[in-house]
Order: C-alpha cells, then sequence, then structure tokens
C-alpha cells in the first residue's frame, strides 16, 4: 500500500510534504535505541514521541512515514528535519492499539 | 583489503545509559556507557579534571558483524551518534552539511572523550562500517547518511545537531 493511500483510508493528517512510497511493515515503539535496531526499511512507525532524536533514528532506519498518535504534533523543526529526509510525518486522533487494529483491517499486519 | 562485500547486521546489542560528565576546573566534557539499571552520579577527581554528573539519557550499544564472511566491528569506542545541524563553514562537519544534495545527512560518531587530547577519536574501521551499514539499502531512496568522527568537528559541545538518545519517555501523557 502507498503512503497516500493509507492517509486517505486511515484518516491521517499530513504534517509535511513526502515522497509518495510502498509501505511493507510496521514498527511501534517509544524508544529511538529500540527503533534504530529494530525497525525495518519502508516501515510505518507509530510512535507517542514528537522529539528530533526520532527522525534522526528514523532516517537511518529508511522507514517511509511516521505515524504521531493521539493527537500529538511535533514542533515546527521536527517537522522541518523530517521533510529534509523525505519522511512523511503523520498525526492521528486514535490512540496506538487503535490505530494499529485499524492498520490490520486495512491489510498491514 | 577485505575482498568481501560486507554485509553487516547489528551484533552484541546492549541497552543502558549514555552518561555525560562536565570538568567544573576547565570545562571538558566526557561521557560514557553504563549498562547499570541506574546510572552513577558520583562526582570524582581524575588527573586534571573534576567529574561531575550533567545527565543521562537511555540508549544502546552494539558492534557490526558481516554474515558473509563473519567479520566483527567492535564499535565499543562510539558513545553516540548525533545527526548534525551545523552550518559552520570553519568547520570541517559544517562544511560537509553544506555541501550536501537534499536527503543526505551527516551524523558525527561521539567517541568519550570530546577534547580529543589523547588524539583517539572513533575508529576508521568503524567509521567505514557504520557507512556501509547505514546505506546498505537507501541508496534507490535517493538519500544517503555519511557518517563522520567526532573529531572532525571544530568543538563538539559546541556542535549544532541532535543526539539519538531516548528523552521524553516520562513526559507521556
Amino acid at each position: 500500500m502507498k503512503i497516500s493511500e493509507l492517509e486517505e483510508k486511515a484518516g491521517l493528517r499530513a504534517l509535511n510534504e513526502y515522497k509518495d512510497r510502498e509501505v511493507e511493515s510496521v514498527y511501534i515503539s517509544d524508544m529511538v535505541s529500540d527503533i534504530i535496531t529494530s525497525a525495518k526499511r519502508n516501515s510505518i512507525l507509530i510512535t507517542l514521541q514528537t522529539h528530533k532524536s526520532l527522525i534522526a533514528a528514523a532516517n537511518l532506519v529508511a522507514a517511509a512515514m511516521i505515524v504521531i498518535v493521539k493527537g500529538r504534533v511535533p514542533s515546527d523543526d521536527v517537522v522541518e528535519l523530517a521533510t529534509r529526509t523525505g519522511i512523511g510525518v503523520f498525526t492521528s486522533d486514535l490512540d496506538t492499539w487503535t490505530f494499529a487494529k485499524k492498520l490490520v483491517q486495512l491489510g498491514l499486519e | 583489503m577485505s575482498a568481501c562485500k560486507h554485509d553487516w547486521f547489528m551484533s552484541n546489542l546492549r541497552h543502558g545509559f549514555l552518561v555525560v560528565e562536565g570538568c567544573w576546573e576547565c570545562g571538558a566534557r566526557s561521557s560514557f556507557f553504563s549498562a547499570e539499571p541506574i546510572p552513577p552520579i558520583d562526582e570524582y577527581h581524575e588527573g586534571r579534571h573534576f567529574w561531575s554528573f550533567m545527565g543521562s539519557f537511555q540508549t544502546m550499544k552494539f558492534d557490526l558483524e558481516c554474515r558473509a564472511c563473519g567479520t566483527r566491528v567492535s564499535l565499543d569506542d562510539v558513545n553516540g551518534l548525533m545527526l548534525s545541524e551545523c552550518k559552520d563553514r570553519g568547520c570541517q562537519v559544517g562544511a560537509l552539511n553544506n555541501q550536501q544534495e537534499p536527503g543526505s545527512l551527516v551524523y558525527v560518531a561521539l567517541c568519550a572523550d570530546s577534547t580529543h587530547t589523547t588524539g583517539e577519536c572513533v575508529s576508521g574501521g568503524g567509521i567505514e562500517a557504520l557507512n556501509q551499514y547505514f546505506n546498505r539499502n537507501i541508496e534507490d531512496l535517493g538519500r544517503r547518511v555519511i557518517v563522520v568522527p567526532c573529531k572532525m568537528c571544530n568543538s563538539v559541545d559546541k556542535c549544532r545537531g541532535t543526539v539519538i538518545v531516548d528523552v521524553g519517555l516520562t513526559d507521556i501523557e
């Protein structure tokens, strides 16, 4: 599934311009030290975190997109850094579990 | 020189804390990795330095190992990675940043001693392996990761960047 398709079907709000591409996996974590060791290329990162370290780590693992749950929104400098990396940053009003269930319903596992 | 086109993976993964200390006498900073459940905060005297605790952050350490030939590169001398946002033309890292195309980002591998008084920093073999590892599957995405040793910074302590550590874990509402 492409990022743009997921944005529409999952009711996400894009916070920056992003490069549209296929997502291949999902990883849920609030720890960058966990993300950097376990997340996969072209993954969707689901998190509550909004700090710059998250973007620095997501870039190293070549994540496709970041979904920040519970309606949290990062500061402008964090979004700007994500734009430089080409990683799409989205926000969802859902909590982590409800959003994860939604992804499964959309066929992502 | 090895003929192997290394297929690196992370090994010897350790979770712990990056502990940062400062010398109140000369202003130097030092850091070390602690695998203790609670990071140490002791003040102590070492040579000309009087170290005191400045902060600690959850982080991890790892080595790189090649699936193909079994080569293992120790990254014990890497205390962290910092995404550089330095634009200082008078600094090698800043100059490197200014040369990059969009999508290419410079990361600084941080060693324990920001003053580099011993002349030591992250090993050349470690830097090479980190570059190969983090670029192994992003070329087709138009991205590039450039990892450099912190001795290239004019001043690591004043450099603008984001160190990859876990912050705000207790701030989540």
